[in-house]
């Protein structure tokens, strides 16, 4: 068999001699290239190494390409773009990084590459970078405007929480409404919160309450966990979903120091899922002593109600004793004075002068002597009176 | 009536009779309706717990509320 270079040393290699030791067996470029690819990741396992970004290219294809450099060297480096998924934000021109991979070989070209998975700026950099990116770009639409901000209703009947249905994030908000509020309805509206497809699946989540509409109140919420795992919360799909959202979001993601775009679109931002649940819904215990503080003040105000109607009718009472009283005595005085002034028009005032008055037995007054007859029985009005008279002789003075 | 619209109910009643100018009539009706409220409202907080549910979206676009087992 006549050994032919193009189909590699493993066909046409002799038992006694290596690959490539003599013209004969001379090996392929690409045989070359792709060994050195073999090696290399072989002998090195996946590694962090520190330098500054240089040459960024994003190309069309969507992968990204640089060259990582320190003072003395520099390699070319790649991340393919299934992995730029999992960046934040590609880095800027000299920035400091720390990148994640393998050392490998292009062996079209024949390069040494660095072959990048990761990949973390100084100071969370790209994190920061991207946080601030979509930060701006709802900020100069409105949407983080402090007056979207709506209120929570105050007492929600039912509440939708997206969330992983496994998680602890959701295991914290029923025991927190359990506790606080047993009789309001938790809906669960199943979403991943972390990994490639949390963005989408929890966008989706909180459209599909949008468009249900039965709930009084949604919380978007996951437990506390790395940049990493939080990622998804930074989404400018979500944070759309959730302005689009027609009732009130709550955000409860992470812990405190983690703030995330959700955070920021959310009508109240809570440190954690359980804050959120605390925060949607009022202790029951509270609102029980709230009723009684109301039971307390219309059974006071009711009291003083009627302690006022008894006082008026007490007052009316003495009022119309005094308008009596006063309306007695007018009448009193009125008559006295009547009385006065027929006393003095009376003919008896003449009898306190000391005259008298004759009267017949029938009553009638006696003025004229031819009234009298002799032996006519009389009365004699005095004073003080009277006297039974008899008419002995009746004498006329003549007439003048 | 939703324990929501009872609370707020409840304050205006408690407003109403608390303020000055008010037939006894009218006070004493206030009064009456504000007793049911306390008590159906006191009713809706002793309610048992609410089950634990999850949205399902059906293929038409309609909802449907599914339990959860806890």
């Amino acid at each position: 068999m006549t050994p032919s270079p193009q189909f590699g040393f493993s066909l046409t290699a002799r038992a006694d001699a290596a690959p490539g030791a003599d013209p004969t067996s001379a090996v392929a470029v690409s045989t070359l290239t792709s060994t050195a690819r073999d090696i290399l990741e072989g002998a090195f396992p996946p590694i962090w190494v520190r330098g500054e970004i240089t040459g960024f290219k994003a190309h069309r294809n969507g992968h990204w390409y640089f060259t990582l450099r320190d003072r003395m060297a520099q390699v070319r480096a790649v991340v393919w773009s299934k992995d730029t998924r999992s960046i934040p934000a590609p880095p800027d021109e000299g920035m400091m990084i720390a990148a994640y991979g393998n050392l490998s070989v292009y062996p079209a070209k024949g390069e040494m590459q660095f072959v990048v998975r990761r990949m973390e700026a100084e100071g969370d950099g790209l994190w920061a970078k991207a946080i601030e990116r979509t930060r701006l770009k709802l900020e100069a639409e409105g949407l983080l405007a402090p007056e979207r901000k709506r209120p929570l209703p105050r007492y929600p009947r039912r509440v939708a929480v997206v969330t992983s249905p496994d998680g602890a994030a959701l295991r914290d908000i029923i025991s927190v409404m359990r506790r606080r509020a047993p009789a309001v309805e938790i809906v669960v509206v199943p979403a991943a919160v972390q990994g490639d497809s949390a963005a989408l699946e929890l966008s989706r989540a909180v459209a599909r309450v949008s468009r249900w509409r039965e709930a009084d109140v949604v919380i978007v919420a996951r437990g506390g966990g790395s940049r990493e795992d939080l990622w998804a919360f930074n989404d400018e799909r979500l944070a759309r979903a959730i302005v689009a959202c027609p009732i009130p979001v709550v955000s409860g993601v992470g812990h405190e120091v983690d703030v995330t775009i959700c955070d920021m679109v959310a009508d109240v931002r809570a440190a954690t899922p359980s804050a959120a649940a605390e925060t949607v819904v009022r202790d029951h215990a509270e609102l029980a002593n709230e009723l009684r503080v109301a039971e307390r003040r219309m059974s006071r105000a009711l009291i003083k109600r009627v302690d006022r109607a008894k006082a008026d009718v007490q007052w009316l009472a003495s009022a119309l004793r005094s308008r009596l009283v006063r309306t007695t005595e007018r009448r009193r005085a009125r008559v006295s004075e009547l009385a006065g002034r027929l006393h003095a028009l009376s003919p008896l005032a003449t009898l306190n002068r000391g005259y008298g008055v004759a009267r017949s037995t029938d009553g009638r007054a006696l003025t004229s002597a031819t009234a009298f007859s002799p032996d006519m029985p009389f009365e004699l009005l005095l004073r003080d009176g009277t006297v039974a008279a008899r008419a002995t002789d009746v004498r006329r003075s003549e007439p003048a | 009536m939703s324990f929501e619209q009872r609370l707020r109910r409840l304050e205006e009643i408690v407003g109403e009779l608390e303020s000055e100018e008010l037939e006894l009539d009218r006070a004493l009706k206030l009064f009456e309706e504000g007793v049911t409220c306390l008590r159906a409202a006191t009713e809706d907080l002793g309610k048992v717990e609410a089950r634990v549910q999850r949205l399902v979206e059906r293929t038409d676009g309609t909802f449907e509320v599914t339990d959860v087992r806890e």
